[in-house]
């Protein structure tokens, strides 16, 4: 890259925010991840953390090609349905151990997605949804009618959690306890986000982001647009696979319902509530939108009008979410505070 | 329309200097409109080579057409003896033709800086298992980004806006970020589509003595304008299409008396 015409050199940083604040940041969320099923003792308690972390993969692998790509792929339900059944009929049907069935569950589901996307690319805004979305509706019909191969809506049943974890010089981990399993999925979800943040941190972030922006820009600055976004669903339908995966293994019965549309909607929600094109807000969606529920419990069906009602004003009052929220609350409040003080 | 047409010998080619870039026949029309009909140009190397006409003369199509925005329906572009025809946009990128846009398109919700840097795309040295982990080879790369992409923006006198977002820079400031974002990918070949369009007179000024700097490293420049005084300024060569036609090419100074762009330019009738 060698550039005409000397120049001085100003001080610019790319990156805002001191990578020690991160670290900390990092080692904060591994801590609380440590200690929630201490706090959560009950089964039931336990059940929706495990049920956060899924969903915080879910929502994580939609971001990236969602908030960072700009492509909206309402197909993550059918990502997530595959990794679930593929990683349950190898073991099942094939008799093929756990971590393996995991692995080859991933890449299949991430395969899926660079296919939907081989076709997806040439389509934009509504018309990717749309036909992402019919991904999604085949899927299920698929699952719902191979009854040969997926036992359709009668369901696989007794699917074993992942075989124990025996390390040397420690006691056997059995993933039959809620809080091992935790640990397990919540894991992952971290790793997803390691994953997620080192490549948004990568030059792919900036080179992602153009073509959200704009797609013939990007090309003018040599972005093969294209190839990104299949890249970019094929990252989000592994993440999404992976997720799946550990689904069917904690619930322990697979029926194509739970991979109806209507989750790629719930997911898409928790982005957009957490904040499209940051990699914590969806995180923080996938949490809210899974606890919300589960407090609103005692107020029967209601619930489900304030779940939606609350999204609505999310998206009407601030459509960068709960990240925008915080943003903007905690660039007012030392100012109202030093007001009360005057 | 076969008056105009001409065999690329017996064009008279701007002085002293080989082609960087040479078109042959191009056509391009959309529904029935013929936008670009028969142009052959060559750019030669380390020149300032001026596209200029009237509003709708095809200037902006010419433009995409070179930058492989469009396909030509007919004719051939070689950049350098390798024929680009066929390449898409961002693979010509590569070959080092860079441009920007009349309408300008930014990514405006991104800073300054992080425009810049998405410029630099062909040019990353990172093994792909360092977008990951990253370590030396990355952190080496990152650091000669932010140097260049330093160093762009104080050429083109924004390095105290690097972290505003695009889109909150004034007009002007915008349309020298686009040069910025376009010279990250170390062009050989800038093309720039009407630069000038709504700058005041001191940031015309500025971008004249920017665009000439630039040529003086050995970047060669195609500009598209209509502002005909700013062209006599600062170009080597003028190419003048109207209707989508070649009309008359020379050094600015007979472009000025010719007779047929008196006319294109006053409203006269075309040829």
């Amino acid at each position: 890259m060698s550039r005409p015409a000397p120049v001085r050199s100003a001080p610019v940083r790319i990156r805002i925010g001191p990578d020690w604040q991160r670290r900390i940041a990092f080692l904060a969320a591994a801590g609380a991840i440590a200690v929630l099923p201490l706090i959560a003792t009950d089964a039931y308690w336990r059940t929706n953390l495990i049920v956060c972390a899924l969903n915080a993969m879910l929502a994580l692998g939609l971001d990236f090609v969602l908030g960072y790509a700009g492509q909206l792929n309402l197909g993550q339900s059918a990502f997530y349905g595959l990794g679930a059944y593929a990683s349950t009929l190898l073991i099942t049907k094939a008799g093929i151990p756990f971590w393996i069935a995991f692995a080859g569950a991933v890449a299949f589901s991430g395969f899926a997605g660079v296919v939907l996307s081989l076709f997806a690319i040439r389509l934009r805004g509504h018309y990717l949804a749309i036909a992402s979305l019919g991904f999604a509706v085949i899927t299920y019909q698929i699952l719902l009618n191979w009854i040969s191969l997926t036992q359709g809506p009668l369901g696989i049943y007794a699917i074993a959690p992942p075989p124990p974890i025996a390390l040397p010089g420690l006691p056997v981990i059995n993933f039959d306890n809620l809080a091992n399993l935790f640990y397990l999925v919540a894991g992952f979800a971290f790793l997803s986000y390691l994953l997620l943040d080192r490549l948004i941190r990568s030059p792919i972030g900036e080179t992602l982001t153009a073509i959200r922006e704009d797609e013939v820009s990007a090309a003018s600055l040599g972005i093969n647009c294209g190839a990104w976004k299949v890249f970019a669903f094929g990252v989000s339908s592994t993440v999404a696979g992976a997720a799946g995966c550990f689904y069917a293994s904690f619930v322990g019965t697979l029926v194509p319902d739970a991979f109806f549309v209507t989750e790629s909607f719930t997911i898409l929600a928790m982005v957009v509530v957490g904040g499209m094109g940051t990699l914590i807000g969806p995180v923080g969606g996938a949490i809210l939108l899974t606890v919300l529920p589960e407090l609103l419990r005692n107020i029967g069906d209601l619930r489900l009008v304030v779940y939606g009602v609350a999204v609505t004003l999310v998206v009407l009052f601030v459509p960068g979410g709960i990240v925008e929220a915080v943003r903007l609350a905690s660039a007012r409040l030392p100012r109202i505070a030093r007001r009360g003080k005057a | 329309m076969m008056t105009t047409a001409r065999s690329a010998d017996a064009r008279p080619v701007a002085p002293g200097a080989d082609a960087l870039l040479r078109v042959q026949g191009l056509h391009k029309s959309f529904g029935g409109v013929h936008a670009v009909r028969d142009i052959s140009l060559a750019i030669p190397e380390r020149a300032i080579f001026a596209v200029i006409g009237p509003n709708g003369a095809g200037k902006s199509t010419l433009l995409n057409l070179l930058s492989g925005i469009y396909r030509p329906d007919a004719g051939a572009i070689v950049l350098q003896g390798i024929d680009v025809t066929g390449l898409p946009a961002h693979r010509r990128v590569r070959r080092g033709i860079a441009r920007t846009f009349q309408k300008i398109r930014l990514f405006r919700r991104l800073s300054a800086v992080e425009n810049v840097v998405a410029g630099f795309h062909v040019h990353h040295d990172i093994p792909p298992w360092q977008y990951v982990i990253h370590a030396r080879a990355f952190r080496r790369d990152h650091e000669r980004c932010r140097d260049e992409a330093a160093r762009l923006l104080a050429f083109v006198g924004l390095a105290h806006r690097a972290h505003v977002p695009a889109g909150s820079l004034s007009y002007g400031e915008q349309r020298m970020l686009e040069i910025a974002r376009a010279l990250a990918t170390a062009p050989r070949l800038l093309m720039v589509d009407e630069p000038a369009a709504g700058l005041n007179a001191a940031e015309v000024e500025t971008l004249l003595d920017r665009l000439q700097a630039l040529r003086r490293s050995g970047i060669t420049l195609c500009i598209v304008e209509h502002n005909m005084d700013l062209v006599m300024k600062i170009a080597d060569w003028v190419f003048v299409i109207d209707y989508g036609q070649f009309l008359f090419e020379g050094a600015p100074a007979d472009v000025q008396t010719h007779a047929g762009v008196i006319d294109a330019y006053l409203g006269g009738k075309p040829q």
